[in-house]
């Protein structure tokens, strides 16, 4: 044993530690660069979107005022504002108990009609690219605006017309008769608020399909991850199309269930051609009504997100991951 | 001697096809009467025709609206007193059009929303892939939080903010930097000449969301690419870093070829959203003297030359409506017509899970 091989060992010893550290620090430095990354977002949430929050809840709890000198004036009110949304005002719990109403009402009709549209474009059919392409079109065009503009329509088509446009509810009796289907299911001896459901569903069908787009698209990329494999055994074993689908395609795109019932419920309840939304517009351009409609949308927000987390605890039970990992 | 019979004799042979005939099987006809005949054969033809039957009728209940509004567009003043028109104008005319087209200043409104949602979406899209790349592949402290973050501006309905979004940027102020440079904190620094700026009635709060990621709709964007680049390898980055490439040549050399299609997909989202949008240009554009005039101004507005006082008028303000409806989408449709591959593409290949 002489110095140098004793150094050597030393230099081993001192080595190996050191290098653990290293990889610990390319770790830590690969984790500084995702802020960088999200810089952005932690910006605007730093210097945009907590202070308008804050702010939000504040005017809701203030009345706000013209100051003398230009500019605004707050003045601390206490939950008054939301006393008089919920106890005074006289159409806006009941709006809001309508608006929720319909939100339970849409949404089961929402994915189950989009799940069912993205089976049948998933599969092999001739002129499956033309179809999909349509059934797009809603997601690019029938927000804002443009439903601005159906909406002015049937107002109008209220007031008795030759020409129909196809978005209102007057015309849907003459693609299905709501009377024929109400004979048709009274006659199968079922409940007369499934009979109810199911005419107002077909009734609504233009705004369901107009909804399900983006439902839709999730659906199908759903569709496509699961495995052609796990088909083709199930053939072979000779189980028939409809023990598939509950078997074999259910579980798999369970998860994307959930995706989309939190997607429709979010755009349900936050679109702006919903009756809520609207009203609480309306509220805001009334004298006085700037603070007033802060609190009804803090009110209304609470909802929402009792609603959300409601759905997604009840589906989440029944969500079937294949891996777990992801 | 019988194998040799009944093997089949080669009839045509080319360098990829090769035509065989089995001699002494079944003649053609016989071949098709049994697959014709049979159950399977029949029960997917009737399953076929239900399907397109189902997919037709859902297509139809889409595109009528836009047949009919077409329709009413090109019909003239007297069509819509005539009980005998329904979809077909007798006297087909152009005259809406030219309406909305000189008297609302058609093109004016067009390039203004152009600039403005091609911006955007622009901005959008690269901040969003950005964002959501950060989320999906670097496990920093905070990640979850700050994720939550983004559903909670998903999830809060736009009309909860309308007042605080206003007023953040009628006095926009960066964490009082500007209030306290020009004199509102201390009377006596006064650097700048003012305590706060006003963005509205311009572009410059629509551009200010969307590099911070929090324009309309900004959440699901972030939300889908976060998916999407949690579906590509970790191996594809690491070989790049092993090359000697940084975090951002990788992201800009890799990451991004690998996602034309979503980048297409969230562009057009945000494209035609902002497009379409009359929220936003609600709130920031309140003067309609200064605001950049756009498309949200021609919707509901009556052109000056038509005249709709008389017995059929409701009906004529509907068609015209409709066709500044028209006027409004077309871009939108030329768009749709050549990304509609990939939106569908860049959706499929996301790999959405739960």
């Amino acid at each position: 044993m002489n110095a140098e091989a004793k150094n050597q060992k030393k230099i081993k010893l001192d080595s190996a530690p050191k290098k653990k550290k290293k990889i610990a620090s390319l770790e830590k430095k690969k984790a500084r660069v995702g802020y960088i990354f999200v810089l952005p977002f932690i910006i605007g949430l730093v210097i945009i979107y907590l202070p308008m929050i804050f702010q939000s809840i504040n005017y809701s709890f203030n009345q706000i005022g013209y100051a003398d000198g230009g500019g605004i004036e707050l003045t601390p009110v206490g939950l008054d504002n939301y006393r008089e949304a919920l106890f005074t005002d006289p159409s806006y719990f009941e709006t809001l108990r309508n608006g929720i109403g319909r939100i339970v009402f849409d949404v089961p009709a929402i994915v189950i009609f989009s799940l069912f549209m993205a089976i049948l474009l998933n599969q092999d059919i001739a002129g499956r690219g033309l179809f999909r392409a349509i059934f797009f079109i809603p997601v690019i065009i029938s927000t804002g605006l443009i439903s601005d503009i159906d909406a002015s329509n049937i107002l109008m088509q209220n007031t008795g017309s030759s020409i129909d446009t196809g978005t209102g509810t007057n015309n849907v009796q003459q693609i299905v008769s709501a009377m024929d289907i109400e004979m048709l299911f009274s006659n199968m001896k079922v409940g007369a608020q499934l009979v109810d459901y199911v005419v107002d569903l077909v009734n609504d069908i233009f705004n369901i399909v107009n909804r399900s787009g983006v439902q839709m698209l999730i659906f199908l990329a759903g569709l496509q991850s699961i495995s052609p494999a796990i088909y083709e055994s199930c053939q072979i074993d000779g189980a028939t199309g409809w023990e598939t689908f509950w078997k074999i395609t259910f579980p798999m795109i369970s998860p994307m269930i959930l995706v989309n019932a939190i997607y429709t419920v979010i755009d349900a309840l936050t679109r702006s051609d919903n009756a809520v939304m609207s009203y609480i517009e309306e509220v805001y351009t009334q004298p006085d009504g700037m603070t007033l409609s802060a609190a009804m949308s803090w009110i209304y927000f609470l909802i929402v997100f009792l609603l959300i987390a409601l759905v997604s605890a009840v589906i989440s039970a029944y969500v079937f991951y294949q891996r777990r990992d992801t | 001697m019988d194998a040799v019979k009944n093997a089949p004799k080669v009839k045509k042979d080319s360098k990829d096809k090769i035509k065989v005939e089995f001699e002494g099987q079944l003649s053609a006809w016989e071949r098709f009467k049994l697959k014709v005949f049979s159950m399977y054969f029949l029960k997917n033809v009737v399953v076929r025709i239900c399907t397109y039957i189902l997919l037709v009728g859902v297509s139809y209940i889409i595109i009528y609206p836009f047949i009919s509004k077409l329709a009413s567009s090109i019909m003239c003043r007297e069509d819509f007193v005539d009980v005998t028109v329904m979809l077909i104008s007798k006297n087909p005319t152009l005259d809406t059009y030219r309406a909305i087209i000189t008297d609302n200043r058609y093109f004016e409104a067009l390039l203004n929303t152009a600039i403005l949602s091609g911006s955007c979406a622009i901005i959008q899209m690269f901040i969003t892939c950005l964002i959501g790349y950060g989320f999906a592949k670097f496990k920093f402290r905070g990640n979850g939080l700050l994720f939550l973050f983004v559903i909670v501006t998903m999830v809060i309905p736009h009309s909860t903010l309308h007042l605080a979004m206003y007023m953040r940027f009628r006095y926009f102020d960066i964490l009082g930097i500007f209030n306290f440079l020009g004199g509102g904190v201390f009377e006596a620094i006064e650097i700048l000449p003012f305590t706060e700026i006003d963005l509205t009635n311009g572009y410059a709060p629509f551009l200010i969301l969307s590099v911070t990621g929090l324009a309309f709709k900004n959440g699901l964007y972030i939300f889908l690419f976060r998916q999407f680049f949690r579906g590509v390898p970790d191996e594809l980055e690491e070989s790049a870093y092993i090359d000697g490439a940084g975090t951002f040549r990788t992201f800009v050399q890799i990451i991004l070829p690998l996602s034309v299609s979503m980048l297409v997909t969230v562009f057009m989202f945000a494209f035609s959203w902002q497009w379409t949008d009359k929220y936003y240009t609600n709130v920031f554009f309140t003067s309609p003297l200064k605001a950049p005039y756009t498309l949200r101004d021609l919707a509901l507005k009556k052109p000056s030359s038509l005249d709709t006082d008389y017995a059929g008028g409701n009906l004529y303000t509907a068609a015209i409506n409709n066709t500044a409806g028209i006027m409004i989408i077309a871009p939108l449709v030329f768009i749709y017509c050549f990304a509609q591959k990939s939106l569908v593409q860049g959706i499929e290949r996301s790999g959405i899970t739960g």
